[in-house]
């Protein structure tokens, strides 16, 4: 279901997440018989969506909602201050954030410029079991016949996009509807790649698209690989009017909700947090989509004073994984020696160590391990870089992928670029991997390990040479 | 510091008349609630007559018979009341008795808590009562046993008789509906594997309970509220829980099983558990309501499973590959204990019985004396008979409702020894 999202106007997501238990028993293997069944279970699960005991409770809040009931006020929602007009924004004070609270308001003055998004209201599928008595006691029934039993829980997954205006009777029922849908693509997707008695269950996964064209929802067979699901996403990329020449609906395009941070312990985009400058007729030229911030010392790896162009090869390579080009972790030193060795470059005495690489060595590893192909711009001295506006500015227009560039003694990752076609000046967004220090966003971007320089920050006499890694064209 | 139990006055005179019988020691199990500092003795038992040693001096003590009597008594308490104790009534020295109080009391914890599907709580109070009444001064002696520790020792602890103690005790209860299907495997559809089936089905579902959310008058309320804040001291309060649910999110093989055949628990219980008026808090309320919740059933199919055991098996056993058959689970019927506030006992009846059984059994387990009209049958209706709205089920064969043997001393004997076979049994089969 597409979901509009206005930049001016961030509104709130709501998101419902919870199991639904999946059982059935199957009295033979025909598959006829087996997709006969399936979609009767499918069917008895969206009659339980729909009944009087399907509740919404809303995370870290006393709130809870009964979205089947009449519109009768009292008994729609607990507390009895809810009631179906309530607005949707309205339900924020009613949740408990405290520790949320004070983390952002460290973290607001590094990110004042960031783009305001919506906030996210979390809620609880689930069934209440009690009912007014008296009601008939228990009977046990038992049945001998071999048959095939099959059992899993479906893994809901609901988001709607409301806006300031909106009430939580309105967003309900759309939930509601979403639920529905959502049991309705997952049973399609069950029967498309069932075999036999096993089913793939159905996960649902929620992307955001460009051009405001909001967040969407997919049900892909949880235990397939993107590999094998190119159809689907073909489907998809012609549905939604996207270019079929990068992914969009790949797992590792999943978005992150707001809450939802990295668990591995990278930053993310440091550059967000950065204050942008201003020239005079000038644009930026930013790199797009998601990358980590690699840099000396991490991964109990000491490679101070020689690491450096395996770091910002790093936070390429995360950079391909992130948008779903990849599949394969970001490598570690010794693989990216050992993928040296194997195409021939280096012999085996490299692997361990510690000799520095340059940007041909980059755009090698890049096609060995990623089958990515980069470009080589060579420049014969630093002074020459500031004449390179237009093409970096290109380079971050088509393709969008950090660059490395090789020079001096140095390496550096240039993530974009603040370039005035009528004045010529030129700065550089620069993500320095000489950094020692912890994954500090505060001291990253006050110290500059993450900033903007200027053409005075390259050797002028020194010769560069820059890696502009390409995007395959694949979905 | 030793414990404090605060005893209703009916106790005592309870005790004092098995002092005047003097007949050989007198056993028996003490019912109330525990908290925090002070705990509650509500109501006290004796242990039933054996049949073959009536009136026999039976100066050694059947500690298998008593335990017994405890375990029963225990599923005849609601949510909130639970077995606290044991005593003797005898004219012997209180030290000679320790050693008996201490065997009886571990005893009756160990079987009590052998079947329990919910798991014990950090807070959980673990002291029992050792109690020996002297016959001839009436004199009572209390002591406590920590029962997490087989070698605690006994600590003096107060015993102190007061009136009114449950005058005012809350109510919480809820109606709730079951719905569980279970597959049991090829090749085993024999009651005992029935039996392992259902318990690791209810295990999983009193996992849900546990974790489940719970509304207090229609309100989720955090779990340090006083429940009766804001209410006069001397009113007595019924609350109505709502439990919401959800599955285990826990993903199982998502191939199918192949099994041998199924079994379905279908229908509603009523829950109920009494809270003692020293301020109690909603986190008690919702661990006792959650566990009642959970005994209930789990009462209900352990009775009916003792029942199909003691029939014969052949009929289960039939030639047939296919069959089907469908029983009745006996209701909950709950029995105001006179004098004593709000507070109930419960009985299971099955639909073959009538209330007279049930009346006799309150007689025999708890010694309590009551008539039909002041039962209340009311909290649950009989169970209705299925139609197969789930599964294509074949013919039904039987239509079996197993016939409760009315319960004398001797039937309580052979249930005991029955089930020590059956135990057995379980442990003979390579599962």
């Amino acid at each position: 279901m597409i979901v509009q999202s206005d930049s001016s106007e961030p509104g709130t997501i709501l998101r419902v997440r919870g199991p639904l238990e999946f059982k059935c028993q199957l009295d033979s293997t025909v598959g006829s018989h087996i997709q006969k069944v399936i979609s009767r279970t499918f069917e008895t699960l969206r009659s339980r969506v729909k009944s009087e005991s399907l509740v919404f409770t809303v995370c870290d809040s006393p709130v809870v909602v009964w979205p089947n009931r009449g519109k009768q006020e009292t008994l729609y929602a607990s507390p009895e201050e809810i009631t179906p007009n309530t607005l949707c924004k309205d339900l924020q004070q009613w949740i408990k954030t405290d520790e949320q609270e004070s983390s952002s308001k460290k973290n607001a003055k590094s990110k004042s410029k960031k783009i305001p998004t919506a906030s996210v209201i979390n809620l609880h599928l689930m069934m209440e079991v009690t009912k007014p008595g008296p009601l008939p006691a228990l009977t046990l029934n038992r049945t001998v016949q071999k048959h095939h039993f099959l059992r899993t829980t479906l893994p809901m997954d609901c988001v709607v996009h409301t806006t300031c205006n909106d009430t939580i009777g309105v967003a309900c029922e759309r939930l509601l509807e979403e639920l529905l849908h959502q049991l309705c693509e997952m049973e399609k997707v069950s029967l498309q790649h069932m075999k036999g008695t096993t089913l793939q269950v159905p996960e649902p996964l929620h992307f955001l698209l460009p051009e405001s064209k909001g967040l969407v929802t997919v049900v892909y067979p949880a235990g397939v690989p993107d590999s094998q699901l190119e159809a689907h996403r073909k489907e998809l990329h012609q549905r939604f009017e996207l270019p079929e020449d990068r992914p969009y609906f790949r797992r590792a395009n999943v978005y992150r909700f707001p809450n939802e941070t990295y668990r591995d312990g990278y930053l993310r985009n440091p550059h967000l947090a950065v204050t942008h400058p201003s020239l005079e007729n000038g644009k930026l030229y930013l790199v797009q989509g998601i990358y980590s911030y690699h840099h000396y010392m991490q991964d109990r790896m000491d490679d101070n004073g020689w690491g450096c162009a395996y770091r910002s090869l790093q936070t390429i390579c995360s950079w391909f994984q992130q948008q779903g080009y990849t599949e394969r972790p970001v490598p570690t030193h010794k693989e990216i020696q050992q993928a040296l060795v194997d195409v021939g470059d280096k012999q085996g005495s490299f692997v361990g160590s510690r000799q520095w690489i340059g940007s041909i060595e980059v755009q090698a590893v890049l096609n060995q391990l990623l089958s990515v192909t980069s470009k080589i711009m060579f420049v014969s001295q630093g002074s020459e870089l500031a004449s390179k506006g237009r093409e970096l500015a290109n380079h971050f227009i088509t393709e969008g992928t950090p660059v490395m560039i090789g020079g001096g003694v140095l390496a550096h990752t240039i993530l974009g670029v603040a370039w005035s076609e009528t004045t010529g000046q030129i700065r550089y967004l620069i993500l320095d991997p000489h950094y020692t220090g912890s994954e500090d966003l505060q001291v990253i971007t006050d110290k500059g390990w993450c900033g903007w320089k200027g053409p005075d920050f390259w050797d002028q006499t020194a010769y560069y040479n820059l890696c502009l890694p390409q995007r395959p064209k694949t979905i | 510091m030793g414990r404090g139990y605060i005893v209703e006055d009916s106790v005592e005179g309870y005790l004092s008349k098995m002092c005047e019988a003097g007949a050989g020691p007198v056993t028996g199990v003490l019912i109330g609630q525990s908290s925090g500092q002070r705990d509650f003795v509500v109501t006290a038992t004796r242990t039933p007559q054996r049949e073959e040693s009536a009136g026999a001096a039976g100066s050694s003590l059947d500690k298998e018979w008593v335990t017994e009597h405890a375990r029963q008594v225990s599923r005849m308490l609601p949510g909130g009341l639970s077995v606290l104790g044991v005593f003797i009534i005898s004219d012997a020295d209180p030290k000679d008795m320790l050693i008996s109080l201490r065997q009886l009391v571990f005893a009756v914890e160990n079987l009590i808590s052998k079947d329990r599907l919910w798991a014990a709580a950090d807070d959980d109070i673990t002291d029992r009562i050792a109690l020996h009444v002297n016959s001839k001064t009436r004199k009572a002696v209390c002591r406590s046993l920590d029962v997490r520790d087989p070698k605690s020792t006994a600590k003096p602890a107060d015993w102190r008789y007061q009136s009114g103690v449950c005058s005012c005790w809350a109510t919480v209860s809820c109606c709730l509906e079951v719905d569980l299907l279970l597959a049991l495997p090829e090749n085993r559809t024999s009651i005992e594997s029935m039996e392992k089936c259902l318990k690791d089905g209810l295990k999983a579902w009193a996992h849900q309970v546990e974790d489940g959310v719970c509304l207090i008058d229609g309100k989720k309320l955090p779990a340090d509220t006083e429940l009766t804040a804001g209410q006069k001291r001397n009113v007595r309060q019924t609350f109505t829980a709502q439990l919401l649910l959800t599955p285990d999110g826990q993903r199982l093989a998502d191939g199918a099983q192949q099994c041998g055949g199924s079994v379905s628990l279908r229908g509603a219980i009523h829950s109920r558990a009494y809270l003692h008026s020293n301020k109690p808090k909603v986190n008690l309320a919702e661990k006792l309501l959650k566990r009642d919740v959970v005994s209930t059933v789990a009462v209900r199919v352990q009775m009916l499973l003792e029942e199909l055991l003691t029939e014969e098996e052949g009929k289960g056993n039939s030639k047939e590959k296919h069959w089907a058959e469908q029983l009745s689970l006996p209701r909950r019927v709950l029995c105001p204990v006179k004098g004593h506030g709000p507070v109930c006992v419960c009985d299971y009846q099955f639909s073959d019985e009538g209330l007279a059984e049930v009346t006799d059994r309150l007689k025999e387990m708890l010694d309590l004396d009551a008539a039909e009209q002041d039962l209340d049958t009311r909290q649950e209706l009989a169970a209705e008979p299925a139609d197969s709205s789930g599964p294509t089920e074949p013919s039904v064969e039987t239509v079996q409702e197993p016939k409760r043997n009315t319960y004398t001393g001797v039937a309580m004997a052979t249930a005991a020894a029955l089930l020590a076979t059956a135990a057995s049994l379980l442990y003979l089969q390579d599962d």
